[in-house]
């Protein structure tokens, strides 16, 4: 595992030491670049950006509501050509959220460095498609948080705290970015295994590592594939440690790593006069193993030797997503150009054995799928009204239907 | 872990192969892009393509800074020529 691990790094760090190589071949058209750019007058630019969006749902049980509404400004300062400012409040349904606060600090044209509250470098949903701007369907893919495990959430993407180290490596006609950081890490609830990543206090002394690689072999840079890893320790290291069977058990020693492979292929066919486009996301998440409390009514299938107040499982969870998109954007009808087909898949498999697990009419765990078909308006690049109709197929077997829509506007 | 070794012996192979056939500097091809051109096919890959008109040139030149921690691919000659395309069109 360390081996392993130590292979994985090597791999991220190489990245920095290629960029040097490459480094100086871009200064002079640089140069005169800057030259050009710093014409206008004044050092410290600001911009304030972002989306509101406003939305309704009908579902199953024949309610309709008016389910969501946010806004989500987007602070941006370049403060020179090095430092760089950025920060989203995001206000979900009247929550107020730091979404992220970051410095960027670029240390040359291939590696920039960044510390603070983060969107989570992993996988690519979250930092590149979640935005409400970005995002087609008025939801997000199907994702381990409260609405599919009652009582916590799974949930690895979103933002967290720590430091950055980015940047690209051109590789002749095709491309490769990078993204390491290390940050707080996981936090593991003692009582029942789900993990909580937004973990603004660390619960423990180790720091959580990761990366992402995209690779772009197209020089159009049509298709990216990349990798993610992240692992940390996830126990609290207080309180951690518990007896079975006079066996000592440590929850601070218990880690918990997570892998994705994401792909993005967008292509524009002129005789077909329209877009097309293939996005999808796989990522697993594994808990080393640990015992938790069993709760009232809940009959486990490993309870711990001679204690049947505590019990285990392979808290192993894995979600994943693929949708595609057609739009006729090169046609010369202004209806008809703006309109943006979709369909969307999302699995979602939860460790079968856990007690906040969706079980079937027997106990047993099994595998979340919602089949997703949408539609896309767009006013302009970034506003637009999007209806989809999902359905959701429960591990027992129900449906359950929704005709969603949401209005975006983008500022 | 015999999976994600694997993955990561493939990924390091991969890196290595593009490496020896491509080199580490950018071609010719990749660095005579326009700007407008890195506009149209970098833009898509995750929103629609920006409006010009939309923002003024100090704004671009920030909203370039972002798009160089966000996208993470283009270089800074890239994303410069992009800016420059976008404030020459606003």
């Amino acid at each position: 595992m360390k081996s392993q691990l130590r292979l994985i790094m090597l791999a991220f760090l190489l990245m920095p030491a290629m960029t040097f190589v490459s480094s100086a071949q871009d200064s002079t058209q640089t140069e005169v670049n800057k030259k050009n750019l710093s014409a206008a007058s004044g050092k410290t630019k600001m911009l304030l950006t972002g989306a509101g969006w406003f939305g309704f749902a009908y579902d199953n049980d024949a309610k309709l509501n008016f389910n969501s509404y946010g806004f989500a400004p987007v602070f941006l300062w370049k403060i020179s050509d090095k430092l760089f400012f950025e920060s989203e409040i995001e206000a979900p349904n009247g929550e107020f959220e730091l979404e992220f606060a970051k410095l960027n600090y670029a240390i040359n044209n291939y590696i920039s460095i960044g510390a603070g509250r983060m969107l989570t470098p992993f996988g690519a949903y979250g930092e590149k498609w979640e935005p409400a701007f970005i995002e087609r369907f008025p939801n997000n893919p199907i994702i381990p948080d409260e609405d599919f495990l009652p009582g916590g959430t799974h949930l690895n993407w979103g933002a967290i705290m720590g430091l950055d180290v980015r940047g690209r490596v051109p590789l002749g006609n095709s491309r490769l970015s990078y993204v390491v950081f290390v940050s707080n890490g996981p936090a593991l609830d003692n009582s029942n295994g789900l993990i909580d990543y937004e973990n603004l206090d660390d619960n423990n002394s180790n720091k959580q590592v990761g990366g992402r690689i995209g690779l772009l072999p197209f020089s159009n840079s049509c298709l990216e594939v990349g990798f993610s890893y992240e692992q940390g320790i996830a126990g609290n290291s207080e309180d951690s440690v518990y007896q079975i069977n006079s066996e000592w058990k440590d929850y601070s020693k218990v880690g918990a790593s997570a892998m994705a492979v994401d792909l993005n292929f967008v292509k524009s066919i002129p005789k077909i006069k329209s877009i097309i486009g293939l996005k999808g996301q796989f990522s697993t998440y594994t808990v080393d193993d640990a015992y938790y409390s069993v709760p009232d009514d809940f009959i486990a299938n490993s309870y711990a030797p001679g204690d049947s107040t505590l019990y285990t499982f392979a808290n192993t969870l894995q979600n994943y997503y693929a949708q595609f998109s057609f739009r006729p954007a090169l046609l010369k009808n202004k209806c008809l150009k703006n309109i943006e087909l979709l369909l969307r898949y999302n699995s979602l498999t939860e460790p079968k054995d856990a007690a906040w697990s969706e079980k079937d009419n027997n106990g047993a765990g099994g595998v979340v799928t919602r089949m997703d078909i949408g539609l896309c308006y767009w006013l302009n690049w970034r506003t637009g009204l999007r209806f989809a109709y999902e359905s959701t197929t429960h591990v027992n077997g129900e449906q359950s239907n929704e005709l969603l829509a949401r209005f975006v506007m983008g500022f | 872990m015999k999976k994600i070794t694997s993955l990561s012996i493939a990924i390091i192979f991969s890196i290595g192969a593009l490496l020896f056939i491509n080199g580490c500097a950018a071609t010719e091809a990749v660095t005579a892009k326009s700007g407008a051109q890195i506009w149209g096919e970098n833009c898509l890959r995750c929103h629609n393509a920006p409006d010009p008109v939309d923002y003024s040139d100090a704004q671009w030149e920030t909203v370039g800074m972002h798009m160089k921690q966000r996208v993470n691919n283009l270089t800074e000659a890239e994303i410069n020529k992009v800016v420059e395309f976008l404030q020459s069109a606003n």
